[in-house]
């Protein structure tokens, strides 16, 4: 059983690490921790259930990233870039409001039930996992985070822009004085970090399914993660997501009461004694 | 930096300009808004009831299903001239179902919209938080859905009667038939507060009188969106029999879930307490065939008020009621006689009545008991079966107060 | 770094009236005037009972008041410390479960488990503030936003199920025949009782901070929130004074706590929730928590729009609004605004009269 209980810690961090990514992105680059990014989610998420009818569910998993992705770009020209000169913590607020905007128009569109997603046919089933059968959905959903995971990665170490990316986040300034174009690259982190967002609740859909409620309750869970992670850090939000995932979840096995106090420990400790984070200022 | 010094208005005075003027506007606006509240219960006053539903949430189809039924039987008695000529009139409250809200909600329906009578709320903690309330709001609160034993029990309340099975009723019907099904050893997953907590010990206790023992016993918050921790302790736990207390959406997440972990292939008997309902027999099809449930009403039941209330609610509503939609037609039939003994709509009148009410309803016949406001009517225990493509109940035991509840709960001084 | 830059409320020396040899009169009778109009308003409000009988607006009042005094203690540590804190639900929900403990687990009488209450709210601000003032901007906000929730989960910890009642929260419950300053426990559910015990306690910690915003601790910490290095390489202790003022702040939120409890005879965890966290900041910031009334304002406001829009559900789209509308337009809040607006006509009708 316990193969089956690390494998549920494994899904939860991997959905973790997804939307996770798109958070430290966006908060390196900027510089601000963006609290609507739970309500991103729950938008990718709502958008996957309606498209899920017309277009099954792989058509939403594409839906519902580019569809969030054009919602990350209009935050970033509705909010970070006429707020540029703000401080960090004003924006922040601004995009806790919007949070709280978006979540109440979603519900007023889709209305206060909780809909149900069925996950593609093919992965309806249960597959044998070292001898007992464990969801072969949550598995996808592992498979997934790790191809997301390694693409990043690859990106962000790999390309032109990605190194882009990386030197914004270390030095904004510097960067633009060496001839990076900072909007555009922040018009593209946006887009970016929004589909991770969309992906992530378009995952999310059949696993959880879709409800008013899902944005709130993701939102404390993915903070933790980015800031335990490090300022901006994309592999320190990946490794803290799956520590997170993982040590909950074996944690409520043997004592659910201490381990639900686990993140907010790990959070409050890691603030007071390295409050860059566990991996600082890098970037991967 | 000041600004506003350069001609000359202290900004210090301004804002106590300002405090003086928000305590005033307050005062007046509030003055102006008046004379809302109560009125006195004579002459031909209209039986005003306030129902407070949640919103959204696990309990939102209940909700509404709960103001469908209300409405449906106060068109029906306002159809026939009212109650001794008292119109009916029903005003929906939603909240987000926390009990803070559901109190000022309550508050609000008493004071501004003169509701004298309070129903359609749906969780135990709800009407905990709003008992205690009710003397210094002078309204009477009608409860069809919150089945902690408790509130009728240490928290019972002179200004509130229950209606529907508590705990310890409903799990009595279970408990009688325990002893007919194979599993041994038991499992149970229940939901975490008040009622789910009383019907794992009263649960508990039932298997251990038929001969059984429980193995593991573990509760999840509601709401709960993976259960798939709690499915893989249960997997391991050794339990050849299931006990399974979850409402509304988390009912339907551990279905699905467990269906996808193959869990419940692996018991002998599962045993499942407000999980499953008519209009969740579509959601759930097949993944459930074979639990034994509790039911709280059948329309199958066979006596003259259930069929006329069956035949019309199928007229109007093209379905079946089931048992949110009946057990609050029953409490408005009830408060409608109560109102009727007393003459009045005053809730202390309407109290005194309800109290000793005795009727035939469409569960047969009725009665209140005075010493502790909880209806005596019986409970049910039925299989659940899935032929001709889709779910249905099969094999209703009923099983009389008599024995369910055959005392009141010592702890309620009323 | 500042998070706001509120048009500072320098504390001016009274302008002798330009007679040579003026006396300092004049600060003495402006000293008295304030306090005057101080006890002015409190007995005004004394008297609100009696000129609203409605208890739906009474009850709003006297929520809004309670709510106030939380969206003070917020406020306060936000605009004069530049500490904006996502968590001061934490010594909210403490006291107003120690409170209900107390009273109802161990039957102590109301006015000792009251003060009691505080008092364990105010030590826990203590430990908390020394541990977290002297983190600057957003992590100081995730810290306390952090710690919030933490306190959120204990409440609803299984094992400390006997003490909290976890989801089902506690019903408050008086031992017997106790009181609370001489009123019943029915009493102090009804608004007209409650009021005068919420008014008397709203003035008095508004006065409280008002003082110790312009007292000269009260400059020190605007020096530190300004420019911390530089309030440190001046000789001042920078730590202290933070931590002074968020115990205040705590002890604020922790008489907001035991009221409300008193109030709604009932706790749950709610009161550690999140949105209760955010609502209580944007109360004060919409209201404007440059002054001491602001955030008073934005609470009963914020009362208001909880009790005519909790049915359709739309109270976090509106507060929502507000924020976001706030932040970037009206910076200083309600009540800056209305400031600005009063200036401005003022200024507009004396250029007339000049003309």
């Amino acid at each position: 059983m316990s193969i089956a209980n690390l494998l549920n810690g494994v899904a939860f961090g991997a959905l973790l690490l997804i939307l996770s990514s798109g958070l430290a992105l966006i908060y390196g680059l900027r510089g601000v921790i963006n609290f609507s990014h739970g309500a991103l989610y729950m938008l990718g998420a709502y958008v996957a259930y309606q498209s899920v009818g017309a277009l099954g569910f792989w058509g939403a998993l594409v839906v519902a990233p580019l569809v969030v992705a054009v919602a990350g770009v209009a935050l970033e020209l509705g909010v970070f870039r006429p707020l540029e000169h703000r401080s960090h913590v004003e924006v922040g607020l601004v995009t806790f409001g919007l949070a709280m905007i978006i979540e109440r128009v979603i519900v007023l569109i889709w209305g206060e039930d909780t809909l149900p997603v069925e996950g593609p046919g093919g992965l309806a089933g249960t597959v044998s996992v070292f001898g007992s059968g464990y969801p072969a959905y949550r598995l996808f959903i592992i498979a997934t985070a790790a191809v997301m995971a390694v693409g990043l990665f690859v990106w962000l170490q790999r390309s032109r822009t990605g190194l882009h990316i990386r030197a914004t986040s270390q030095d904004p300034e510097m960067a633009e004085i060496l001839g990076v174009n900072v909007s555009r690259l922040s018009l593209l982190v946006m887009a970016v970090g929004g589909a991770l967002a969309g992906v992530a609740g378009a995952l999310a859909a059949p696993y959880f399914s879709v409800q008013p409620s899902m944005g709130q309750a993701i939102l404390i869970p993915v903070l933790i993660v980015v800031v335990v992670g490090g300022v901006g850090s994309v592999g320190g939000a990946m490794t803290a997501a799956l520590v997170l995932g993982i040590g909950q979840t074996l944690g409520n096995v043997w004592a659910p009461s201490v381990t639900v106090l686990l993140p907010y420990v790990l959070v409050i400790g890691v603030l007071l004694w390295r409050p860059t984070g566990i991996a600082g200022k890098r970037v991967v | 930096m000041n600004r506003f010094t350069r001609d000359g208005s202290s900004p210090r005075r301004v804002r106590r300009c300002i405090a003086l003027l928000a305590v005033t506007a307050m005062a007046t606006l509030a003055a102006c808004g008046g004379a809302g509240g109560s009125g006195s219960g004579s002459g031909d006053e209209p039986i005003k009831i306030a129902l407070i539903p949640p919103s959204g949430g696990v309990f939102a189809i209940y909700g509404r299903d709960t103001i469908k039924a209300w409405e449906f039987a106060a068109d029906e008695v306002n159809a026939a001239g009212g109650v001794d000529g008292r119109k009916v009139e029903i005003t929906a409250v939603e909240t987000d179902g926390t009990p803070a809200a559901t109190v000022r909600a309550a508050r609000r329906a008493v004071t501004q919209d003169g509701a004298r009578f309070i129903g359609g709320i749906i969780t135990s903690p709800e009407v905990a938080a709003l008992q205690p309330q009710l003397p210094s709001m002078n309204a009477l609160l009608l409860n069809s859905s919150a089945v902690d034993d408790p509130l009728t029990g240490e928290q019972c309340n002179a200004n509130a009667f229950r209606f529907v099975q508590n705990t310890r009723m409903a799990i009595g019907g279970v408990a009688s038939s325990l002893k007919d099904l194979p599993a041994k050893k038991w499992a149970i997953m229940a939901v975490d507060y008040s009622a789910g907590r009383t019907s794992a010990k009263a649960f508990t206790k039932a298997v251990e009188a038929s001969g059984g023992e429980v193995v593991m016993t573990q509760f999840a918050p509601q709401p709960t969106a993976d259960f798939g921790s709690f499915i893989t302790k249960l997997q391991g736990s050794g339990a050849d029999g299931l006990y399974v207390h979850e409402n509304g959406v988390d009912a339907q997440a551990f279905v699905n879930q467990g269906t996808q972990f193959n869990l419940f292939d692996s018991f002998k008997s599962i045993v499942s307490f407000k999980v499953i309902n008519e209009p969740l027999f579509e959601t759930f099809g097949q993944k459930v065939d074979g639990f034994n449930a509790d039911l709280g009403y059948a329309h199958q039941l066979d006596n003259p008020e259930n069929a006329a209330f069956v035949k019309a609610w199928k007229d109007e509503f093209g379905s079946d009621p089931y048992h949110v939609e009946a057990d609050n037609y029953l409490t408005a039939q009830a408060l409608f006689k109560a109102v009727e003994d007393a003459g009045s709509v005053e809730p202390k009148d309407v109290a005194a009545t309800m109290e000793k009410l005795s009727m035939d309803s469409i569960v047969g016949p009725i009665e209140m008991r005075g010493a502790d406001h909880q209806l005596q009517r019986s409970s049910y225990f039925a299989g659940v079966k899935f032929a001709d493509g889709q779910l249905g109940w099969d094999d209703i035991t009923e099983i009389p107060a008599s024995q369910t509840t055959p005392t009141a709960d010592p702890a309620c001084k009323l | 770094m500042t998070t706001f830059s509120p048009p500072t409320e320098a504390d001016q020396d009274p302008v002798p009236s330009g007679r040579p040899g003026a006396r300092r009169g004049p600060r003495v009778s402006r000293r008295a005037w304030r306090a005057a109009a101080v006890v002015a308003v409190f007995v005004i409000g004394l008297g609100l009972p009696v000129v609203v009988s409605n208890p739906y607006y009474l009850g709003i009042a006297t929520d809004g008041a309670v709510l106030g005094i939380l969206a003070l203690s917020i406020g306060f540590l936000a605009s004069r410390c530049g500490l904006i804190s996502l968590g001061h639900t934490t010594f909210f929900g403490l006291a107003a479960y120690t409170f209900a403990i107390s009273t109802t687990n161990w039957g102590w009488a109301p006015l000792v488990a009251a003060l009691f209450a505080v008092l364990v709210g105010s030590a826990v601000g203590a430990l908390v503030g020394a541990a977290i003032v002297r983190t600057p901007g957003i992590g100081f906000l995730v810290l306390t936003l952090a710690i919030g929730q933490a306190f959120y989960q204990l409440s609803v910890q299984t094992a400390l199920r006997p003490l909290t009642g976890t989801y089902d929260g506690i019903p408050i419950i008086y031992a017997d025949g106790q009181t609370m300053l001489g009123r019943d426990q029915a009493d102090m559910g009804d608004a007209s009782q409650f009021w005068p015990i919420a008014w008397t306690v709203l003035i008095g910690f508004v006065v409280v901070v008002t003082l110790v915003t312009r007292s000269r601790f009260g400059r020190t910490i605007e020096a530190v929130r300004e420019n911390e290095e530089r309030a440190r390489f001046s000789g001042l202790n920078t730590f202290t004074p933070r931590l002074l003022a968020f115990m205040l702040s705590a002890t604020g939120a922790s008489v907001a706590g035991v009221l409300f409890a008193l109030k709604a005879n009932y706790v749950s965890p709610n009161v550690f929730s999140f949105v209760t966290a955010g609502d209580s900041v944007i109360a004060a910031l919409v209201g404007g928590w440059t002054t001491a009334v602001g955030p008073v304002i934005g609470a009963v406001l914020y009362v208001f729009g909880q009790s005519e829009l909790g049915a359709t559900g739309n109270l976090q789209l509106f507060t929502g609004i507000a924020l976001v509308v706030t932040i970037a337009f009206l910076r200083t809040g309600i009540v800056g605004a209305l400031t600005s607006l009063w200036s401005l006509a003022r200024r507009v009708l004396l250029t007339r009269r000049t003309r």
